[in-house]
């Protein structure tokens, strides 16, 4: 049986920034914020002055100031990409508890555009932080570099306990790729979007350059600028609005470690506890999901993930994708948007899940009948998202639903 | 030529560690009233949250867990690549991170998951040795 909170609230209206992706022009990670910003407000037709709580990694003060806003509730919750996730987890239970009825959740995160910029307009995660931090003296020698580093030693691990392959693997980012080429917004869409976008095979992933073996590039993430922003209400105001509503059934978030030498197994996320909370409060299973949306920082990510969403058994998360159910056409769609492996990944893709869980589940999402590309709508009424933060650390899990 | 890789920045609390360091000691933390070994090092114990932590000289030896062979890296590692970043399972608990040695990066196929492994400390500068492992079967 659901809980009382289970659709409380509900997310009635998704936007992303006018210019996602590569941007033509260097642009601020503010600016990303106040483009998606607009945009939900103008698709819901709430107006921006009636936001009375601001959700965001670390902007949220910024944010309302920028905006003109006194909101009665402020979270800057910033643990990684699962932040958002957390957001929704957190903006629902201001609404149930009627201390807010309009929240908004925002991103902005110029990760493409700060290399431009050499470092200046960025809004991501803070650097490594303090050095006299015990867990940072103790692993700062030894030349790991950034996520794909550290990732890399669950798939080793993986490997090893299960006997599955980095081919195994490389067949999510295979189906992924198929995803984007329905996406025109995705930056590996196709030869016209990147040079090296289009469809690909095991063998491309696998014969691209090496990063952190078993890690070939294409096995990893893209950088990418995106901004997006959703607005979560109330019932009674999600009602009285010209977008459809899609109901926060379920939430869930914890975590299992900060640096990764505190991970404790390998091959596991905190992902397995954050879902049993969003499965409880929803009264629903994974075998009630109809399409999942999963943080594919790496494909190693996406696999383990979908194992502790219940979604595959122990070890064998991959054959979502192997076996073709993952892609177009199968029984549980996932990554709809082409993933943070070929559609977009700023540094935190949090929001990106929750922007096309939206979509799909309120029916707007690219399709024959919106942009003129077939295939890219599912019929999903029910959606798992499942945001995954630091180093496989942290994560918030959402159970979505439409009427 | 002097070490030009990044070089921990020991505080008061991780003293002994890099006091140990120096002499080839790998020091570790273990509680007085769970008797458990952790790391990296704490104010309090993870595993029971007594405030009694003594430090004790390991055996320097262990297994390793799981690794990953990098081919990028930032600073002075980049001139290094590849090599061979893993996370050891202590004789004594818990974890610790590394660069292998005694390993062929090209060849990581030889590696193994749960070969032993043993602690060497490279000088870094008078104060900081830093602790290594390197394959022993
Ligand atoms: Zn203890």
């Amino acid at each position: 049986m659901p809980a009382a909170i289970s659709k409380a609230a509900a997310i009635v209206g998704a936007a992303e920034a006018n210019e996602i992706g590569y941007s033509k022009t260097p642009k601020t990670s503010l600016q990303l914020h106040i483009e998606a910003i607009k945009n939900v407000s103008e698709q819901t037709g709430i107006p921006i002055s009636r936001i009375d709580g601001v959700f965001s990694a670390g902007w949220s003060s910024e944010l309302a100031e920028h905006l003109g806003l006194h909101p009665k509730y402020i979270d800057t919750t910033s643990v990684g990409g699962c932040s958002f996730e957390m957001h929704v987890h957190h903006a629902l239970c201001a609404i149930h508890a009627g201390v807010i009825d309009v929240a908004l959740v925002s991103h902005g995160e110029s990760g493409w555009s700060a290399r431009a910029n050499r470092g200046r307009g960025t809004g991501g995660m803070r650097g490594a932080g303090d050095p006299w931090s015990p867990g940072n003296q103790m692993t700062m020698a030894y030349g790991f570099s950034g996520a794909p580093s550290n990732y890399s030693h669950a798939m080793t691990r993986h490997n090893y306990r299960y006997g599955t392959t980095p081919e195994d693997f490389a067949n999510i980012a295979v189906v992924t790729r198929q995803w984007a080429g329905l996406n025109p917004r995705a930056v590996m869409h196709s030869k016209e979007t990147h040079p090296e976008g289009g469809p690909i095979s095991v063998e491309t992933v696998q014969n691209s350059r090496m990063i952190s073996w078993p890690l070939t590039l294409l096995h990893v993430c893209l950088v990418t600028d995106h901004g997006g922003a959703v607005l979560i209400t109330s019932p009674e105001i999600a009602r009285s609005l010209k977008t459809k509503p899609v109901w926060i059934a379920g939430a869930g978030e914890n975590m299992s470690h900060s640096n990764m030498i505190e991970m404790g197994d390998f091959t596991a996320t905190s992902a397995a506890a954050s879902a049993a909370a969003a499965y409880k409060m929803a009264g629903m299973g994974p075998e009630d999901m109809e399409m999942a949306m999963i943080y594919d920082s790496f494909t190693v990510t996406a696999g383990i993930t979908a194992e502790m969403l219940g979604l595959a058994p122990r070890g064998e998360g991959f054959r979502l994708w192997k076996d073709g159910h993952a892609a177009p056409g199968g029984r549980l769609p996932i990554n709809t948007n082409g993933g943070g492996l070929s559609f977009n990944h700023s540094g935190m893709y949090g929001m990106q899940l929750l922007v096309e869980a939206y979509r799909q589940l309120s029916g707007t999402a690219e399709d024959g009948g919106f942009s003129g590309l077939p295939g890219k709508q599912t019929k999903a009424r029910s959606c798992v998202v499942n945001g995954t933060g630091g180093s496989l650390s942290t994560t918030g899990t959402l159970v979505l639903v439409s009427d | 030529m002097p070490y030009d890789k990044p070089i921990p920045d020991p505080s008061p609390h991780t003293k002994p560690f890099w006091d140990g360091a120096k002499e080839g000691k790998l020091m570790l933390p273990r509680c007085t009233n769970c008797n458990r070994v952790h790391w990296y090092p704490r104010l309090i114990c993870p595993f029971c949250h007594a405030r009694e932590l003594e430090w004790i000289e390991g055996s320097g030896e262990g297994r390793i867990h799981t690794f990953a062979v990098q081919h990028r890296a930032m600073g002075a590692w980049a001139n290094e690549t590849p090599f061979v970043t893993a996370y050891i399972d202590l004789n004594e608990g818990d974890r610790m991170a590394t660069v292998l040695r005694g390993v062929d990066p090209n060849k990581p196929e030889t590696i193994k998951i749960g070969a032993k492994v043993k602690v060497e400390f490279e000088p870094a500068n008078e104060d900081v040795h830093i602790p290594f492992w390197r394959v022993v079967e």
